[in-house]
């Protein structure tokens, strides 16, 4: 195939892929009962007017929803690597017996999904009393050994004169983790940190369970309420999923180049 | 991956017999004991609590009683668990082959020097980072047999009728897999492409130079150059599609009929509504060890190949 024809392809392969998020904007900016359905609803701009969004903001709860979601995925996100890395520091920097043990245990972790443990886990989360608490996401949320395994790897290329010449000084162990070890692996960190932040931002199952009233859900378990709730239309269902990946996709186009990389890093590795 | 790591670490771990320094061990333990605590209370625990449970009768409210295996035997008696297990290797069957063909045909153009080729690697891995309610509520919209964008795709194409996406059995399921095609191939396409940029680019000069066509060099070079990363992805995805639930809940709500139930909203349905903890404890196990059948698999392939 020739340049020229393969350009043609690539762009029309692009369109087709961004058309469903070009009809979620056009729709959700129009009056309800006005589908975007011919040519001529595509162009025909006349009747676009945010109202929909005022009433979304207004009616549902999707604002707040937004803050648990931006909340529990920092926290999620900064807890996890902070762990991750004194657990990869561990393995990768002090020698220690019971290394392989803890480390299979670990990595076992990466076996079995939460959709295979729902039912226990949700068990558990009820006698921890957790059920309803943004506590009962972010906890469960910990449990990723990706993290550890990644950050090893960087750890592992952290040159062993560093710690021995810190060690010669008599640097306590948490000094060489957090003077040498912690800025060293920086920017993997940032990688690893956005893949997690990702994976809470989009998790549905385990917070569409744990979470039962309105004003504790995050927004990818709190958007299904708009199906059952019969007075918002359908152009308003739109509208909200506008309101849902507006911040996404701020976020994915300001920091794409970190996104990319830490996603494919993650998934080469795993 | 894990399972070269599991292995590195074992040499490693035999090579260094070190004396046992209790303080040493104890001092680097308390570096792990940090992840250690929440993986315990949230990962492990509930594995054992979930044999532990689809031994019994268990209700909302908690244990009733001792029924040593009833609940599996329950589950193997009954002709819907195979149902719902076939639809979900149906899934798999659909999903996986069209996502990691259609994210190496994707990978393939991106790595060609095209126009605007940031903007649309951009665009392809866009849908990848919405959740999956979002992604789900479009296409529930563009699916709609009246007002649908898709049917009046097929109208201007010439399709005389409308199409029941989702109420029609013979079509569900191919509507779920163009959302989660869509939804995830730009996934799949990074991963090739960084798999595409460490095949040496003189491989290509020489075949260039031996005379072979352009569909030689991908059949000869390039699909043996991605065989890790394709291995990788294969059971990525089939372990991704074996977890499908977000897409159905929302878009099907499991139908029509019983169609598009998976393995995991039987257990979200047994569990949840209608509060039968233990039997849907007992599903999740039977989930549990095909996961960890695939693991084996996986293991057992990666292992013959990386000797």
């Amino acid at each position: 195939m020739n340049k020229a024809a393969l350009n043609i392809v690539a762009v029309l392969l692009a369109l087709l892929f961004a058309f469903p998020l070009l009809w979620m904007f056009l729709t959700s900016l129009k009056p309800d009962g006005v589908n975007v359905y011919t040519l001529g609803d595509w162009v025909n701009w006349s009747d676009l007017n945010a109202d929909n969004y005022v009433k979304v903001v207004r009616d549902s709860q999707i604002l707040r929803w937004t803050w648990n979601s931006l909340v529990i995925g920092v926290l999620t996100t900064v807890i996890s690597i902070l762990f991750s890395s004194l657990a990869a520091f561990s393995f990768s920097k002090l020698p220690f017996r019971t290394r392989g043990i803890f480390y299979v245990l670990i990595v076992s972790g990466l076996l079995i999904p939460t959709e295979a443990i729902l039912i226990p886990l949700y068990e558990t989360a009820l006698h921890l009393d957790l059920i309803d608490n943004i506590w009962a996401i972010i906890l469960p949320g910990l449990t990723n050994p990706i993290g550890i395994l990644l950050l090893k790897q960087f750890m592992d290329g952290v040159p062993k004169d560093y710690i021995e010449a810190a060690q010669i000084d008599g640097s306590p162990y948490f000094r060489l983790w957090w003077s040498i070890c912690l800025p060293l692996t920086r920017s993997a960190m940032v990688s690893v940190g956005i893949f997690f932040f990702i994976l809470s931002w989009n998790n549905f199952l385990w917070p569409y369970l744990a979470i039962t009233s309105e004003e504790n859900m995050i927004l990818s378990a709190g958007l299904p309420t708009f199906l059952s709730n019969n007075t918002m239309s359908l152009n308003l269902i739109m509208t909200a999923s506008a309101i849902a990946a507006i911040p996404t996709i701020i976020v994915f186009i300001l920091l794409q180049r970190h996104i990319v990389q830490g996603v494919a890093m993650s998934g080469v590795k795993g | 991956m894990m399972e070269r790591t599991l292995r590195e670490n074992k040499g490693s771990a035999l090579r260094r017999a070190e004396p046992l320094h209790l303080l040493k061990e104890l001092k680097a333990i308390l570096y792990l004991i940090p992840f250690l605590v929440p993986f315990s209370v949230f990962y492990l625990w509930p594995v054992l609590r979930g044999a532990w449970m689809s031994l019994h009768v268990w209700g909302i409210q908690g244990m009733e009683k001792y029924v040593a295996l009833a609940n599996y035997r329950k589950i193997f008696v009954n002709a819907d668990f195979y149902s719902y297990l076939w639809n979900s290797f149906y899934f798999v069957l659909l999903c996986t082959p069209t996502v990691i063909i259609l994210g190496l045909v994707l990978a393939l153009i991106i790595n060609q020097n095209i126009r605007m080729r940031t903007l649309i690697r951009s665009v392809f891995f866009l849908p990848y980072v919405l959740s999956v309610s979002v992604v789900s509520f479009i296409w529930l919209r563009l699916f709609d047999a009246k007002n649908g964008p898709v049917n009046a795709l097929l109208h201007v194409l010439g399709l005389p009728v409308d199409i029941n996406w989702l109420t029609d059995h013979r079509f569900v399921w191919w509507a779920i897999t163009i959302t989660t095609d869509w939804w995830s191939v730009g996934f799949v396409m990074v991963l090739f492409l960084a798999g595409l940029q460490e095949i040496p680019t003189d491989h290509y000069e020489a075949a260039k130079i031996d005379g072979a066509n352009a569909w030689r060099r991908f059949l000869h070079i390039t699909l043996p150059g991605l065989s890790s990363v394709m291995k990788i992805q294969i059971f990525y995805q089939i372990i991704n599609c074996l977890k499908l639930f977000g897409q159905v809940q929302i878009m099907t709500g499991g139908g029509p009929g019983d169609s598009t139930n998976t393995m995991i909203r039987y257990i979200y349905v047994t569990g949840f509504k209608k509060d039968m903890f233990g039997l849907a404890a007992a599903q999740s196990m039977v989930f549990c060890f095909i996961m960890l059948l695939i693991a084996v698999v996986q293991f057992k392939i990666t292992d013959r190949k990386d000797g």
